[in-house]
């Protein structure tokens, strides 16, 4: 008797004449998340099996699965030759002390010499026998089950319980975005949400050294990796924006300081995208949020860029619903770190909610806005997650 | 690159290096061994411990346990013996103090108590006495404060302590004096918190001194190293190395101070002080120079300071992290936010050179005057 785990992916089916394009990029991203541990990588007809991994891998190899997009659920089995006997032993693992259960059955192989029926029949009663009274059976509504699967190889899979995985596509289907990645709450979801649509997410963080600190540049390549554990490895790349607030801060309106920087911000964001060959930009903006994320700053924001959409998976959530998913990717604790990731120096007291388009081009026309990028993107540094 | 950052660490004593390499290389053996090997490295420990006390105080009065930082040195004399009735301490502490004074009250242990500053940084004496009662268990007064420079006659007022009540235990957090200001302990004074990396040793090595005759509770149990009370097996090399650094700052401390006071006016004297305010008084330690470029924030000056060749502190190192970024020392001390925003803190060590004092001096006005302009 050995363990195994089993993969079953979801969405996959669906797609057609791509699946073997949908499955080569899913089996790439389980073989990367499992990089760290020895094992042996099966693929059967709908599903995957984790063979050969030593037994105390267990729990990190479910951990790691369980963040790979388009994986439906899986389950940690034991593999036993196909008789009863031994079917019965490795149940016997996956027993709880008291309750009700059933046993479901399927054959693979349809030479086994008893229905599914039969056998769901022989072992249940093999389990009442064996528990004494303890446990009785529920076909209807079980407190737990006790799966078998017997294969074509002469062997049964064993096994309790479905875990949930992250379900979505693998990443890899669905093309390749620019995450605007700040150190704050929202932008590692709105990456971790696109990732989940199988798209692949490298990141843009913009900084203001020296007017910010190091801490706070670290702490983005901290979230970067929490990210990159969903998006199978990414990239981040960080811009200096200092002239550029130095700049509007010493020409435009102090309250334009936001709307303006962040078209400076889009402007480059599209063009690095152009280059690295990403076909959107992702952003973690919510409607309302802050200041400039209401629909003048949002509409304002969005003028500049010309080519690519602007994908913000966030804009119709709630703070709290934002903070939900942070936690659960596990981002939280990092993004609530207390450093200041935009120069704060600069900040005007009382930002514009409502900044009209006829000012902002009337302040923006002060500044030589081409030279200004041209000096942002020397400025350029990647860093490989 | 010029270092003016030392009292938040220093760079290793490198003399002091090479002389303790033998107990990585050769002499690796563990002290509480039976075998010969062992036993020799006990006696090499003891005299150790004998030239790091003998510094500073008598060492028939006095004896002088190994830790691992100044942070568990100051820890254990505060959980050890603040215990009942209140704790006094002052408004000037390195978090190592005030944070566990803090915690005394959510565990309710005992009360602390907080005494104000002046506004050079030391202790108000005759605020800190009011606040000792019949109690008082405990009181701490750091010795040099680690932000303003300013110096606590902790012998005097130790005394002044137990004249008011003589049960309190008295401790001081000498981190930043041991070493660096002429002083001999006196009998007054419980407990002295010193770490090695201030002055030329090892990140990793502190010690806690203690009067003997005063009984410090075990508070890490195990194999019984240092007579039972902080169990652990010792960092040989950091201790021994932490000994030779010593004995090499100790012979130079007072040619030292003398050369620092010199090197800090004239880092003074060369500031722009249209831009810049004076924090730190003469009075204080020669090792710490503390200014403010009031308007500007401490922090931006530091990064562009640090790009342009010369590394200064903000406040503490260790607290540096904290989500209000204004010096909370300058701020008790009675200065305004903006004053305690523009805190920079210029550190030197014996090995400050007067070339550096005079390139920091060009530095630091190049980029005041730099941010001064981006910021109006």
């Amino acid at each position: 008797m050995k363990r195994v785990i089993i993969i079953r992916y979801g969405e996959l089916f669906l797609k057609g004449k791509n699946r073997g394009f949908f499955e080569g990029k899913f089996e790439a991203n389980l073989q990367n998340a499992l990089k760290d541990v020895a094992h042996k990588f099966v693929k059967q007809s709908g599903r995957y099996l984790i063979e050969n991994f030593a037994e105390e891998e267990t729990e990190f190899i479910v951990e790691k699965l369980k963040k790979v997009f388009g994986l439906h659920t899986l389950s940690v089995a034991y593999e036993t030759s196909s008789d009863l006997e031994s079917i019965f032993e490795a149940a016997k693992l996956l027993l709880k002390p008291s309750g009700t259960f059933k046993v479901e059955s399927h054959r693979g192989d349809k030479r086994y010499p008893l229905t599914s029926p039969e056998i769901s029949r022989k072992i249940g009663g093999m389990i009442l026998d064996y528990s004494k009274g303890s446990l009785s059976v529920d076909v209807h509504n079980p407190s737990f089950s006790i799966r078998v699967d017997i294969r074509e190889n002469g062997k049964a899979l064993v096994f309790g319980e479905f875990i949930e995985g992250a379900n979505g596509m693998p990443v890899g289907t669905a093309g390749k975005g620019l995450l605007l990645l700040s150190g704050g709450i929202d932008s590692p979801v709105a990456g971790h949400m696109m990732a989940k649509r199988g798209m692949i997410v490298e990141c843009l963080h913009f900084h203001s050294y020296p007017y910010t600190n190091m801490q706070a540049k670290e702490k983005v390549v901290d979230l970067a990796k929490i990210l990159s554990e969903y998006t199978v490895g990414t990239t981040l790349y960080t811009v200096s924006v200092t002239h550029i607030q130095e700049a509007i801060h010493e020409k435009c309106k102090p309250e334009l300081m936001i709307t303006l920087l962040r078209r400076f911000m889009y402007r480059i964001a599209e063009r690095h995208s152009l280059h690295i060959g990403a076909q959107c930009i992702i952003t973690g903006e919510s409607l309302g949020q802050v200041a400039s994320q209401t629909i003048e700053g949002v509409t304002s924001s969005n003028s500049v860029v010309e080519k690519l959409p602007v994908l913000r998976p966030l804009i119709g959530f709630d703070k709290n619903e934002i903070i939900d998913r942070s936690v659960k990717m596990g981002a939280y604790e990092t993004s609530i770190l207390p450093f200041e990731d935009c120069c704060t120096v600069f900040l005007p007291d009382f930002p514009a909610t409502r900044p009209k388009m006829k000012d902002i081009l009337f302040e923006e026309g002060k500044l030589d806005v081409e030279a200004l990028i041209e000096e942002a993107f020397a400025s350029i540094e990647k860093i490989e997650i | 690159m010029i270092y003016l950052d030392n009292a938040a660490t220093t760079k290793p004593c490198a003399l002091a290096f090479e002389r303790a390499k033998e107990y990585v290389t050769e002499k690796f053996y563990n002290p509480s061994a039976m075998y010969k090997e062992g036993f020799a490295m006990q006696s090499e420990l003891k005299k150790a411990r004998s030239v790091l006390l003998s510094k500073i105080a008598d060492e028939s009065a006095f004896e002088l346990i190994f830790t691992s930082c100044g942070t568990e040195s100051d820890n254990q004399a505060i959980f050890s013996f603040a215990k009942r009735g209140n704790a006094v301490t002052t408004a000037g502490e390195h978090s190592a103090v005030s944070a566990p004074f803090a915690e005394l009250k959510n565990r309710g242990i005992c009360e602390p108590r907080i005494a104000p500053l002046e506004k050079d940084g030391r202790v108000n004496v005759q605020k800190l006495l009011d606040l000792i009662d019949e109690k008082t268990s405990f009181v701490s007064v750091m010795h040099v404060n680690n932000e303003m420079g300013a110096i606590n006659d902790i012998n005097q007022i130790a005394k002044l302590v137990k004249q008011k009540n003589p049960r309190v235990i008295f401790h001081s957090d000498g981190v930043q004096a041991y070493g660096k200001i002429p002083f001999r302990l006196a009998k007054e004074v419980d407990l002295y918190s010193v770490s090695a990396h201030k002055i030329g040793g090892l990140k990793g090595v502190g010690a806690l001194i203690k009067r003997k005759s005063l009984v410090l509770p075990a508070y890490m149990i195990g194999g019984g190293q240092e007579s039972g009370r902080r169990s652990g097996t010792e960092n040989t090399f950091g201790i021994m190395q932490f000994a030779f650094a010593a004995e090499n700052k100790f012979q130079t401390l007072k040619a030292d101070y003398e050369r620092l006071i010199e090197y800090r006016e004239t880092l003074w004297n060369g500031l722009d002080q249209s831009i810049f305010t004076r924090i730190s008084t003469q009075d204080g330690t020669p090792y710490i120079l503390t200014v403010s470029a009031v308007g500007l924030r401490g922090e931006i000056l530091l990064h562009m300071a640090n790009d342009a060749g010369l590394i200064i502190g903000t406040g503490s190192a260790c607290s540096s992290n904290a989500k209000s970024r204004y010096s909370k020392i300058a701020l008790a001390c009675g200065y305004d936010e903006k004053t305690a925003d523009g805190v920079l803190r210029i550190s030197f060590s014996q090995a400050t050179q007067k070339e550096e004092i005079l390139k920091a001096i060009e530095i630091l006005n190049g980029v005041a005057f730099d941010l001064k302009k981006r910021m109006k």
